[in-house]
């Protein structure tokens, strides 16, 4: 059976690859490969719900078209069928909103030991967070 | 804390041999330049105690190893923060803080995506399904030093070679393209101390 990843900035999860060449997920993956799980009011997380106008055009035959539910949601996603991987960004406008409120959006990322760390376990204190690479 | 843009197995001998008593993570999919919208390293943001930033994302030489080459010199940013930590003061108003910060366009959000599918294949050893992605994100997002110099090392190119002097001559030529206050001040205080 062939796959799809699906790749969050936090995370990634693999499930089973549709037929069709659209990329799909079943809808009892969708919630563990997107984080948005799908219910009669619509696509929702935690308590956000957001409806689905035309949900016949994003639930088919039981499978959830990936690139329809980044329509929906107003998320960007960036999709490879063949390789069998596909990236779903964080919400833009959402973004937008908090870094003009300049609020300091959290993350967590692991260490180079692979141990997850959380920025806001450091406490409100002053911090100052610098970005450095090799290159 | 310190958040390496860069895949843990190049990042790795830099944390070593500082040995930080600061928390250092990995970012290899450049999810903190997606958050807090900067393309470029090293990168200094401040955040106070109610986790709003004070200090809009720039690119902040932590020390003058480069200073021939980016004109800045590390001490103002250190004395600024300095300022901050010992007596509060800001080196920007906070509407000025909202108005110097960077908002990612869906065109660079689209392409940290391809860059990140790119990255992965790139892991695989998938190259040469990763390099349409690789392509796709630089097309989208030309002026993104973390998009084009950052993908150098997965792509068979090197970040210190032709390929990079190419794209800092090219983004030099455009008017330093994504660059804000941050060099604009450091510069100005730095003539006005001279």
């Amino acid at each position: 059976m062939t796959t799809l990843t699906i790749l969050r900035g936090d995370g990634e999860a693999t499930v089973a690859a549709g037929a069709t060449e659209r990329a799909t997920i079943a809808v009892d993956d969708v919630a563990a490969a997107t984080g948005w799980e799908l219910r009669p009011e619509g696509l929702c997380r935690g308590a956000v719900c957001v409806p689905l106008r035309d949900r016949d055009a994003v639930v088919v035959d039981d499978r959830v078209d990936l690139a329809r539910l980044g329509e929906a949601l107003h998320l960007p996603v960036a999709i490879d069928t063949e390789a069998g991987v596909a990236a779903l960004g964080d919400d833009p406008v959402q973004i937008a909103a908090s870094l003009r409120d300049r609020r300091a959006a959290d993350f967590t990322l692991p260490t180079v030991d692979a141990t997850p760390f959380t920025f806001s376990s450091l406490g409100r204190k002053k911090q100052l967070l610098v970005a450095w690479a090799s290159w | 804390m310190a958040v390496a843009l860069d895949e843990a197995a190049a990042a790795r001998e830099w944390i070593e041999a500082a040995n930080p008593s600061y928390p250092c993570v990995i970012d290899a999919d450049h999810v903190v330049a997606e958050r807090y919208g900067f393309i470029n390293v090293p990168t200094a943001i401040w955040i106070d105690e109610d986790d709003r930033i004070v200090r809009p994302p720039d690119v902040t030489p932590v020390d003058d190893l480069f200073k021939d080459f980016t004109g800045i010199d590390s001490s103002v940013h250190h004395a600024q923060l300095g300022a901050w930590v010992r007596e509060g003061v800001l080196p920007l108003a906070l509407d000025e803080v909202a108005a110097n910060q960077k908002v990612p366009s869906l065109d660079d959000h689209l392409a940290r995506l391809h860059r990140r599918i790119g990255a992965w294949l790139h892991r695989s050893g998938r190259d040469a399904e990763a390099a349409p992605h690789f392509d796709r994100a630089r097309a989208l997002a030309p002026w993104d030093w973390a998009v084009q110099r950052g993908s150098m090392p997965l792509t068979g190119g090197d970040p210190f070679g032709q390929e990079f002097f190419d794209f800092a001559e090219a983004w030099a030529a455009a008017g330093s393209p994504g660059y804000s206050w941050g060099n604009a001040i450091l510069r100005r205080e730095r003539n006005e101390g001279s």
